[in-house]
């Protein structure tokens, strides 16, 4: 207990009523315990009423009484605040001639009170609470006798004793009612928590998307209906790590790979895998889980899905067939009108050499198209060899010396082109090689021509250099319809700037264009 | 230097200019297929020492096996012409090589020469340019 400070009466008092509070005895109904130690008080000392009282406030709550009407008790308040104070029993041998009560009521009224004896109430702490005292109508000058004195004494202890027990049934009562209060709260919760869950079962099963959750460690244990009735499970089959199972086995690794990359980082984690179904085939599946953290960010619980994607890829299979079937339509129909040409110039000899240039383009057109991006793959970085390098490369194979080595030489920085461009790119590089075979590097044996790509920024630049060819005399007079597709093609098509210088020791040719102008669909699609 | 050539193409057109380069070069085209089926049946009929085949045929898909056919089966040098190259860009066994369409003359008789060069086992000259060879 606190120590209140001595000479301050509040703190005192407080205190006094904190601990007979603990008691819980204010208040109560009379008790045949505390009425058996008052009559026994009474007997003993010889005197008409006995009685506890106890110091609440600045009254006197009297616990028992024996042999007193009820409407004095609250005078005897003077006498029991005195003896309180005191230690051992107080007497009081003839109030009337005591100074301190012969003005009392109870001694010059009606009840006559003349004697008085009272002992404190003392707790275990050494507190005052009351007193227990019996008073005597007729002066008692001899005072209480030894025995009497003792009684007084034991049975103070005695009403202690009777107190200090109602004080652990008062504690135990309550503690029992504190734990039965927390057994209704935990019920409550485990109510409301059956309740939520419930809730939430009747929305998981309810949707058309398999749900799962995990434990931070990695261990499925949920999965709702719909998770049961696609895979044909047993229920409760595929807790814990057994999902991989469902799995088709090629596609296992790569989904416990990622889960357990999920796991370590928090990342959220998505897969496409083949799911088992429960027909026995194996159905392309969308899985993706998301953690949910605590207030400190940790991970305490992963919430998944599983979505049935089977319509999507087989159309997007379908969309690749489709797409593979065009291409191949487009290049065949280069292959028909090449022979239509060649068909075409049979009957006029004359047109020969036509009908030859004719089909040159054509047949660069075609090879561009067997090296551009097919667009449903175009924003994937090219790791086939269909790059614009590929495509040059196979385009001045026919220039190659005779120990097969190439004469145009390509280097610098690779990029992907895609269909839109492939026929500016064709028809440039066409008709510089034709160009150079008939008249520049090519068109002898030891020329040689270096085309060098260059990605600067934004820019995408090409050079092409004619090396040891015949001498040139200066800007050729007259421009073609080689010269026209030129600069039709970079400067039209592809939206750069194209320089063409005819120095001594050979032709150069500078194309500077957009790096996009290259995959116009993918810079158009990020566009948008 | 004649030599007995099949063409496997289902393009009409295609199938008619390669004929007549063929024939301008003096060799002798035993016919032209539109399909498996066809290309089988004049195969069967033997002498065939060298087969165009192209991939895409009027019964489908159909060259690359057709071709291994021929070569395997039929003791044919098989050269596929197509649009499409990179659909036997790996090779196929019992063949020798691809021409990628649409190709001119040139390309087309340097490729037969050399092809038939190797058959009869005469030293043959570098390959020409427009000839992917396998293996």
């Amino acid at each position: 207990m606190t120590n209140p400070a001595a000479n301050d009466p509040d703190a005192i008092e407080a205190e006094r009523l904190r601990v007979l509070r603990s008691f819980d005895i204010l208040d109560t109904d009379p008790d045949q315990a505390f009425d058996d130690v008052m009559l026994l008080a009474a007997r003993i000392c010889d005197a008409p009423i006995g009685m506890v009282s106890l110091a609440v406030g600045d009254r006197q709550w009297f616990k028992a009484q024996a042999g007193v009407d009820v409407s004095d008790i609250g005078q005897a308040t003077a006498f029991c605040l005195y003896a309180m104070l005191q230690s051992g029993v107080t007497q009081v041998c003839d109030a009337s001639l005591d100074p301190r009560f012969a003005d009392h009521p109870l001694v010059t009224g009606r009840t006559g009170f003349h004697f008085y004896a009272g002992v404190p109430l003392i707790d275990d702490q050494g507190l005052a609470l009351g007193a227990l005292c019996v008073f005597g109508t007729r002066p008692r000058p001899e005072g209480l006798n030894e025995t009497q004195l003792m009684t007084m004494d034991v049975l103070a202890r005695q009403v202690m004793a009777l107190m200090e027990r109602r004080r652990a049934l008062y504690e135990r009562r309550r503690s029992d009612e504190a734990a039965t209060a927390a057994v209704e709260a935990a019920l409550l919760v485990t109510e409301k928590l059956a309740e939520s869950d419930a809730r939430f079962q009747a929305i998981a099963d309810s949707m058309p998307q398999m749900v799962w959750s995990s434990r931070p460690d990695g261990h499925h244990d949920y999965y709702n209906a719909r998770w049961y009735a696609f895979t044909g499970a047993a229920e409760g089959s595929t807790l814990g790590d057994a999902w991989g199972d469902m799995i088709h086995p090629e596609d296992q690794q790569q989904a416990r790979a990622a889960w357990r990359t999920s796991l370590d980082t928090g990342e959220p984690y998505e897969i496409e895998y083949r799911l088992l179904h429960h027909t026995g085939d194996y159905v392309w599946t969308l899985s993706r889980a998301m953690p949910i953290r605590n207030a400190a960010g940790v991970v305490t619980r992963w919430f998944g899905t599983g979505t049935d994607i089977a319509d999507m890829k087989r159309l997007e299979l379908a969309k690749a067939l489709l797409s593979q079937e065009l291409s191949h339509r487009i290049k065949n129909i280069f292959a028909v009108i090449s022979a239509l040409l060649a068909l075409s110039a049979r009957q006029y000899p004359e047109a020969r050499a036509f009908a030859t240039a004719a089909r040159n383009r054509i047949a660069a057109l075609a090879r561009a198209h067997e090296f551009v991006r097919p667009p449903t793959e175009s924003t994937r970085p090219s790791l086939d060899g269909t790059t614009l390098h590929a495509f040059l490369r196979d385009l001045f194979q026919p220039y190659d010396d005779e120990a097969a080595h190439p004469r145009v030489v390509v280097s610098g920085d690779d990029a992907d082109f895609d269909d839109q461009a492939a026929t500016p790119v064709a028809l440039f590089f066409h008709e510089l090689a034709t160009n150079a075979a008939k008249y520049g590097a090519l068109s002898v044996p030891g020329g040689r021509v270096t085309l060098t790509t260059l990605q600067q920024g934004e820019r995408y630049l090409m050079t092409w250099q004619e090396r040891r060819g015949p001498p040139l005399n200066g800007t050729p007079e007259g421009a073609g319809f080689g010269s026209s597709l030129l600069a039709l093609s970079v400067e039209g098509q592809l939206g750069g700037a194209l320089e063409r210088i005819w120095a001594p020791e050979g032709l150069r040719v500078a194309a500077d264009i957009p790096v996009t102008a290259l995959t116009p669909r993918r810079a158009a699609r990020q566009l948008t | 230097m004649t030599a007995r050539i099949l063409i496997v193409e289902d393009e009409a057109l295609v199938a008619m200019e390669l004929r007549f380069v063929l024939e301008d070069l003096g060799y002798i085209v035993v016919g032209t297929a539109p399909d498996a089926r066809v290309a089988r049946a004049l195969a069967t009929c033997g002498g065939v020492e060298l087969a165009l085949v192209d991939i895409h045929l009027s019964d489908g898909p159909t060259g690359v096996d057709l071709g291994q056919e021929l070569g395997q089966e039929f003791g044919v040098t098989v050269l596929y012409m197509t649009a499409n190259p990179g659909m036997v860009s790996h090779g196929v066994p019992g063949t020798m090589g691809v021409l990628t369409k649409p190709t001119d003359e040139g390309c087309v008789r340097e490729a037969v020469e050399y092809a038939l060069h190797l058959r009869r086992g005469e030293p043959a000259p570098v390959v020409p340019p427009g000839l992917q060879m396998f293996g």
